[in-house]
């Protein structure tokens, strides 16, 4: 709800009393307000961004800067040294592709396989249909901790752990990006998919041509999602690899983090350069993801 | 229905044409929804179903045999304290986190709406901790956190409090947990927050405003109340997160010290992958699952009632 609305309630308030000395406090309340907005905002956001602010200078320091107490804001001898040494004290190439690899696969997949499904359950009619949606929905609830043991215990047997495809095997759908994607293709009319029927498109051919290019936003939305979630995870890959030329970026900062706490110049440079891929993916797809979480969110 | 309504056979199509074309509108639903619905079963409602038959058996899997224990791990499990610290740790982690969390996030959201210049940038700011890696965001706070060498101590000082060993002394870990579990989510409740805001229309307030109401009125009869389905929604999906925290405490603390900061999760990990006791993890899951689901069903109970308005 906003200042606006309310001022404006508590303006014509005033002004049906006909009193012009309170309107001009008002005004004044208005803009009190504003700046108590504005100042509770930028208090937060500082809160928010300070981690990074600090990340990101503190990336650009010296080892001894680093080691100073009292730890200094600004680097002094501002140098990028940290982001070669990176590559050359620890496989960080390696971690970097492999994180590549678990990631984009999935993502490609999942997007496809949600906006598949997401156009079968809301655009057609078939046994089972709302069954097998709800068993789907219901499945959301499942802490992730119910699974993960007999997960590995399965993953163990087919001989998957330790692989690229014991990774991504778990990551190529999802129930929130099938529940997603039917919400946003309920909205599409049939009557223009029955046009296209009449003039004998094929189902596939509808899916591709018509409906595709109608939800955009949804796969831009789901894109961010799945991507930042899967570059993002941690607990499966913890399980799945324990062979260091599998370990991927949220497992490997970490254990170097463990194993070299003194070098927090170059843990600093290496979480900033493994933050940068999903902030970049953020700010190129963010003006569509309010409209994702509209849809997805609300309806929950 | 669409597809029922228009099953016209394409002009000028020969009899196989004509079966292809029947063929691929029957099987079209099938095909479209198999993978994606396949591949979430998988790994989904497979282990959980391998994992309940898990919990009734002494798994180990070094063991060639697994035999059929019964109710065993589960009697174990609850005669074990530290699985009720690992219980009591995790709700504490969950009543530190999720009021807290969605009251900044409606707070940060409310203001956002009025108009501020700039809402983009704010957005954005607010919602960076959700996209970070939250391990890796754990290695970043660590660091914050140190005793000497982090700011988290230079701001506290320059507060006037007394500075800590925030991560390392058992009386703060848990706080300084619950601290970044709080940053590091507000910004996921508060964009949805914001598109909920959004979507309430704004001649309900006109309506209002010629009623005579003032702000607070308007807060508290029109934007709370259409705000109720969105706020079950995150309470939910936020209590049940909290209930399954495991990143966050691993890579920050390790379940220490002295098991202050050990959540179900973080305990079920050890017993499975620590000491190989899968059947026991199996059972813990369970439990965690039951308690998870007890709970939901309270909050839809008491709260979902009257959800149901547009």
């Amino acid at each position: 709800m906003s200042a606006n609305v309310n001022s404006s309630t508590l303006d014509s308030a005033l002004r049906n009393q006909k009193n012009q000395g309170p309107a001009k406090a008002s005004k004044w309340g208005k803009i009190i307000g504003k700046v108590l907005a504005y100042i509770v905002v930028t208090l937060g956001a500082i809160m928010m961004a300070l981690p990074f602010v600090w990340l990101i200078l503190s990336s650009f320091k010296t080892l001894e800067e680093i080691s100073l107490f009292p730890p200094t804001f600004f680097p002094k001898n501002p140098t990028l040294s940290n982001f070669r040494e990176v590559f050359e004290r620890i496989p960080f190439a390696r971690y970097y592709m492999n994180s590549i690899i678990t990631s984009v696969i999935p993502t490609v997949v999942t997007v496809i396989t949600c906006s598949m499904a997401g156009f079968g359950f809301a655009k057609y009619k078939f046994a089972g249909r709302d069954v097998l949606f709800w068993v789907i929905l219901a499945t959301m609830m499942v802490p992730f901790p119910a699974t993960i043991v007999p997960l590995y215990v399965m993953m163990a047997k087919a001989g998957l752990v330790n692989t690229y495809a014991g990774l991504i095997i778990v990551g190529l759908s999802s129930a929130s990006g099938i529940f997603m994607m039917r919400q946003f293709m309920m909205t599409i009319p049939d009557e223009l998919l029955d046009a296209a029927r009449i003039d004998g498109a094929s189902e596939f051919r509808i899916f591709n041509q018509i409906v595709i290019p109608l939800v955009k936003p949804a796969l831009a939305t789901q894109t961010l999602f799945t991507f930042t979630g899967h570059w993002g995870a941690y607990i499966w890959p913890l399980i799945c690899v324990n062979s260091d030329k599998l370990r991927t970026l949220p497992l490997a900062i970490p254990y170097f983090s463990g194993q070299y706490f003194s070098y927090q110049n170059l843990i600093n440079a290496a979480s900033l350069m493994a933050i940068a891929p999903v902030l970049i993916l953020f700010l190129f797809t963010q003006r569509y993801f309010v409209e994702g979480i509209t849809i997805t969110g609300m309806k929950g | 229905m669409s597809a029922e309504a228009t099953t016209i056979p394409p002009r000028n199509g020969n009899e196989r044409k004509y079966k292809w074309y029947r063929f691929q509108k029957a099987s079209a639903p099938y095909i479209f929804i198999l993978p994606g619905v396949v591949f979430y079963l998988m790994v989904t409602i497979v282990p959980m179903i391998t994992g309940f038959w898990m919990s009734f058996h002494n798994w180990n899997i070094i063991r060639p045999t697994q035999p059929w224990v019964g109710l065993a791990n589960y009697r174990k499990l609850f005669a074990d304290p530290l699985f009720w610290t690992a219980m009591k740790n995790t709700l504490t982690y969950s009543i530190g986190v999720v009021p807290l969390q969605m009251i900044l996030a409606l707070l940060v959201a409310l203001l956002l709406n009025t108009g501020i210049k700039g809402k983009k940038f704010f957005r954005l700011l607010y919602y960076l901790p959700v996209i970070t890696p939250l391990s890796i965001a754990a290695v970043i706070w660590t660091w914050i956190y140190h005793p000497n060498l982090g700011i988290f101590n230079q701001i506290v000082k320059f507060i006037g409090l007394a500075p800590q060993d925030w991560l390392g002394d058992p009386a703060w870990a848990m706080f300084s947990v619950i601290l970044v579990a709080i940053w590091s989510g507000i910004g996921y409740r508060m964009v949805v927050y914001l598109a909920a805001l959004q979507g309430i229309p704004r001649s309900y307030y006109e309506a209002a405003e010629i009623d005579g109401a003032g702000n607070w009125d308007a807060f508290r009869y029109i934007t709370l109340p259409l705000l109720k389905p969105t706020t079950l929604y995150i309470l939910v999906t936020s209590v049940i997160s909290s209930f399954q925290v495991f990143g966050l405490v691993n890579v920050l603390t390790g379940g220490g010290p002295l098991d202050a900061t050990q959540v179900v999760v973080s305990y079920i990990f050890k017993r499975a992958f620590g000491d190989l006791q899968f059947g026991l993890a199996a059972a813990m899951s369970f439990v965690l699952f039951g308690i998870i689901l007890i709970i939901t069903l309270i909050q839809w109970k008491f709260l979902g009632k009257e959800v149901t308005y547009e």
